[in-house]
């Protein structure tokens, strides 16, 4: 009854091809490069490290840890969005108004932002259930730009263009630390619970529907797939860890007003991280935030005053470059089998 | 026992009567072929049954139960199967993932998934393949795979749609085997093929659609002395050699 491929001509056979030995010992556990990674960024914290390299740091987990969320839509599910600014923004605001007008803490906060996060996403995916491609993309940065404006003016509640301030009470309770090491600490646990997320759901059987509906959503339904909400529910994750990001960095940042929280370029910066490091794996927008954001930080803090822009133009061209040769993103050359499969003719 | 009955069922696309009241019946365990020209409505019926799309009029009853305008994934999950003409592979998967993804209807974890789809993957030769990517599969192999991701649904009703297009001789013979074996096994099948050989051999009931209607539906005995039948696919005045 079986069909073996000796029977047929057109079929060699063609074993499993063997992967990069950092990537082993491969699914299930966890590979040589996710340990090398976790024991640098452990080494980090602890190592006494300038305190301006300590922000490069900070934004390079902090911002990792969202671009691993964001990639949970646009890399799992396919959602690509460029509005995830209005998930940051909605969580760094609610804890922050609860903090401050209430006294609530951020621990507390930072969970309620990402239930708002989760909601708000839920409806930015069902109204967009009709939009595919670049409508949907659209679609997402439209939804960011009212929440931006929304908060820049309902002035009551934000603080409007002013913004909001957290006045610096070191507690632990008010997430609010003398030492920035302690940062250090708080964005690296943040990450690491993030791409702890990612990963499960990776390699769980709702990634993998996930990755059906991504790919084809016509055979992924006739797998008995609901596409809806397998995406419904990615983006109400993406959008939770998202939140949960905006909060922090509110309690670091100790100042938040629309256009750093809210602004279409977060949204784009947190999609390109992705993209760069590579979509659909939970590793590639670790790599991605790792590449780009100290670039970014130290091009501008060594040549930004001296060169006006400078640092911007050698920042494009490496972007440029890593898109030209890399296409699947820096994760996808490091996972590229050892040898590259040849077409059957 | 019936599993599948269609009644006067219409698909109209603006003017066009795709499926225009077309109504047969469907035992269970049977292995009924479906013919007819390109255009005769073959896919859009598929369509209907699977839930792709919702019918203009009609009914359609599985396992007594009217299904008619249900959604592609409340069929799979009642036990309708079906593959697609154009192959749909998941591109990023790797190939036991691809059909581990429709395993998981049934089982519960990922691992038994896995080891279902490998052994699926055998039957239909493609063992060799399971962990590389689906990109590199060859024509011939998408088509394999399709049929190996309908029967990891576990169904009770298979639609095969043209699963020999690009297959040697060689390997029509072998899938017609495995197709040919499905009715012991409890999965009733409803098979769209051009490939005639393999369809007259195997299936000891051909309905033939043409312009959306059921202009023949016999054994294939009979059907290529059907005038209807031979006017349809060849034009009037041609003998049937």
């Amino acid at each position: 009854m079986a069909l073996t491929s000796k029977s047929t001509a057109d079929t060699k056979p063609r074993p499993a091809l063997p992967s990069r030995w950092w990537m082993k010992p491969g699914r299930g556990s966890v590979s040589w490069l996710e340990l090398a990674l976790l024991v640098l960024c452990m080494a980090l914290v602890v190592a006494p490290v300038p305190h301006s390299y300590q922000d490069v740091i900070i934004v390079t987990l902090l911002w990792g840890g969202v671009a691993i969320a964001w990639n949970i839509a646009g890399g799992y599910a396919g959602l690509i969005s460029f509005g995830h600014a209005a998930f940051f923004g909605i969580g760094a605001y609610t804890s922050t108004i609860l903090l401050v007008n209430y006294g609530i803490s951020p621990w507390l906060g930072l969970w309620l932002g990402g239930i708002i996060a989760a909601v708000f996403g839920v409806t930015l995916a069902l109204i967009g259930t009709r939009l595919r491609g670049p409508f949907f993309i659209l679609s997402t940065l439209a939804a960011a730009e009212v929440v931006r404006i929304g908060a820049l003016n309902w002035t009551s509640l934000t603080g409007g263009a002013e913004g909001l301030w957290i006045t610096p009470t070191p507690s632990i309770a008010n997430m609010v630390f003398a030492s920035r090491t302690a940062y250090v600490a708080l964005v690296l646990g943040y990450a690491i619970f993030v791409y702890l997320v990612s990963k499960t759901i990776e390699r769980s059987r709702y990634g993998l529907a996930l990755f059906a509906v991504r790919d084809d959503e016509d055979a992924a339904s006739a797998a008995g797939v609901n596409p809806l909400i397998a995406r419904t529910w990615a983006m109400a994750a993406s959008a939770f860890l998202t939140a949960i990001g905006g909060s922090l960095f509110a309690q670091y940042f100790q100042f938040l007003d629309p256009t750093h929280v809210v602004s279409p370029e977060l949204s784009f910066q947190f999609a390109l991280l992705a993209a760069l490091g590579g979509l659909g794996t939970a590793i590639g927008p670790v790599l991605g935030a790792i590449a780009i954001m100290p670039l970014s930080e130290l091009l501008r803090s060594y040549l930004g005053a001296a060169f006006q822009g400078l640092h911007l133009a050698i920042y494009g061209g490496f972007l440029v470059f890593v898109m030209l040769y890399l296409p699947g993103g820096i994760a996808s050359a490091l996972e590229r089998p050892a040898s590259r499969p040849r077409e059957s003719p | 026992m019936t599993i599948l009955e269609v009644d006067r069922l219409t698909r109209s696309f603006g003017a066009l009567m795709a499926v225009a009241g077309v109504s047969f019946t469907i035992r269970e365990g049977e292995l009924v072929g479906l013919i007819g020209p390109n255009g005769a409505g073959k896919s859009t019926l598929y369509n209907l049954i699977a839930g792709a799309i919702a019918p203009t009029s009609g009914k359609i009853m599985f396992q007594n139960r009217s299904v008619a305008g249900w959604k592609p994934y409340h069929a799979a999950r009642a036990g309708v199967a079906r593959t697609f003409q154009i192959p749909k592979p998941y591109r990023k998967l790797s190939v036991v993932d691809n059909v581990a993804l429709n395993a998981l209807l049934h089982d519960k974890s990922m691992a038994a998934a896995r080891r279902r789809a490998e052994a699926i993957l055998a039957d239909v030769g493609l063992a060799d393949q399971a962990g590389n990517p689906s990109t590199i599969l060859t024509v011939g192999e998408l088509k394999r795979l399709e049929v190996a991701r309908a029967l990891a649904l576990r169904p009770t009703l298979v639609l095969f749609d043209e699963i020999m297009a690009g297959l040697t001789r060689n390997e029509v013979m072998t899938m017609t085997t495995l197709v040919a074996s499905l009715p012991a096994r409890g999965i009733t099948v409803i098979w769209v093929e051009h490939v005639l050989y393999a369809i007259m051999n195997a299936a000891p009931r051909i309905m033939v659609l043409h312009r959306g209607e059921l202009i023949a539906d016999d054994t294939p005995e009979n059907l290529v002395k059907n005038p209807g039948v031979i006017q349809a696919y060849f034009g009037e005045e041609t003998t049937f050699a």
